[in-house]
């Protein structure tokens, strides 16, 4: 039987580099931090707003996401969106997981 | 103007103050929106205001971890990439310097005559201290590294070549076998002295050049007895496997000897002054021999500390 604390380990591992993915894909349409949190978790991304909100400002640090605060409504926020930058590495993780998707297929297939 | 500050506030603030002052306002103005966003989202599903609060900041955590992912500052002190030449440096040191220490520390006080259980007591408070020091500056170095420099390159290339050294080289038997010659002739050299000499007194008995205190007291016995163990532990070191307490003990010994030599030399005790007298040397003469003995001796603590450094580093 396996047992939960040895699958969710093993599961977090396997997650780790995928909300990054995530991030980059949603963020082709602007958006602001807890709204993407919910956006991410429905969308099947759990991840903890303790983790996200660094996260974000740290791939804005390296110029794959860009900022603006929006003024316009009754509480201002920040609003991130991904740069030209964030959308190539975007392009090249996503090959990587379909290559990755394909050598596993094959594992399965040949075994 | 109330000074009642709400959950969120004191949570903002500690998390703020553990930034750098430059990220805050911006960051501030976010981590507000997020979680007044998420109180928000909680009473609309109809959690009561207060609750939906607590839960929220529940959620988001230890503030000063939420402020260490901001400042990407490590949650560990010395993290992987260091670690291994953290342990390699502290059980080098450790394990060479600490003997060091207790040897010297305890050989003075036995030959300056403190009783022996002040001795005792002596030795272990210097080396207890010695220890606490080095590992307490040796952790606090390496966690700044960690801090100083945390996107540096990755750990230090490792290579075959730093693999532990088989005991079979050419070379360091070379060496085990001089050292073995040579403690056979010092050892001759310095028993036989009282009977053969150069110079005789009125007699024709021969003068030693070795002051005859050192047999008097049996200090002679105890420097010879301390040479062969010394040579012990180089056999010991060739065939054995490096472990701890074999680094220990052999470093107690080989310190122990150049100590000895430089309490001797430093107070007169090496030469005999009758042989001085007969052999007619100036004054300057015995005092540079002294000077010499120290010197090398100084030189011999130096090289064992620094070799036993590097058979740790290596092992």
């Amino acid at each position: 039987m396996l047992d939960d604390e040895l699958l969710s380990t093993h599961l977090q591992e396997l997650r780790r580099g995928t909300v990054v993915l995530a991030c980059l894909l949603v963020l082709k349409q602007p958006n602001y931090g807890y709204a993407l949190l919910d956006l991410l978790d429905r969308s099947g991304f759990a991840v903890d707003a303790n983790t996200l909100y660094p996260l974000l400002r740290r791939l804005e640090k390296q110029g794959l996401l860009t900022s603006d605060w929006n003024t316009e409504e009754s509480r201002p926020r920040k609003f991130y969106r991904t740069s030209d930058l964030g959308a190539a590495l975007a392009d090249a993780l996503n090959r990587d997981w379909d290559e990755l998707d394909t050598a596993l297929r094959t594992l399965k297939g040949g075994s | 103007m109330t000074t009642t500050r709400t959950l969120t506030d004191r949570y903002v603030e500690a998390t703020l103050s553990r930034l750098p002052g430059r990220q805050r306002p911006d960051i501030e103005k976010e981590l507000r929106a997020s979680i007044a966003d998420a109180v928000d989202d909680r009473i609309d599903a109809g959690t009561d205001p207060a609750e939906a609060e607590l839960a929220v900041l529940a959620e988001l955590g230890d503030p000063v971890r939420l402020a260490a992912g901001y400042a990407q500052r490590p949650l560990q002190l010395i993290g992987p990439a260091l670690y291994l030449d953290y342990t390699r440096l502290l059980t080098a040191l450790l394990t060479t310097v600490v003997p060091a220490v207790a040897v010297a520390v305890g050989l003075v006080g036995g030959l300056q005559g403190t009783p022996a259980l002040r001795v005792v007591g002596d030795t272990l408070n210097a080396a207890l201290t010695t220890g606490v020091h080095i590992a307490v500056w040796t952790t606090l170095l390496f966690a700044i590294i960690e801090r100083a420099a945390p996107h540096r390159t990755p750990a230090r290339p490792w290579t075959p070549s730093a693999l532990p050294e088989p005991p079979s080289r050419r070379l360091r038997y070379a060496e085990l076998i001089t050292e073995s010659v040579a403690l056979v002739l010092f050892t001759a050299f310095i028993l036989l002295s009282p009977l053969v000499s150069t110079r005789t007194d009125a007699d024709g008995a021969p003068i030693g050049v070795f002051s005859p205190w050192l047999w008097e007291t049996g200090v002679v016995y105890a420097f010879i007895a301390l040479l062969v163990a010394s040579l012990g532990f180089s056999y010991a070191k060739y065939y054995l496997r490096w472990s701890v307490p074999l680094a220990v003990a052999g470093s107690l010994v080989d310190i122990a000897c150049p100590v000895t030599s430089i309490w001797l030399a430093a107070n007169g005790k090496v030469l005999n002054p009758a042989f001085v007298q007969a052999a007619g040397w100036p004054a300057d003469v015995p005092r540079w021999i002294g000077t010499g003995i120290v010197v090398i001796s100084i030189l011999t603590v130096v090289h064992t500390v620094t070799e036993g450094i590097r058979r740790a580093r290596h092992r």
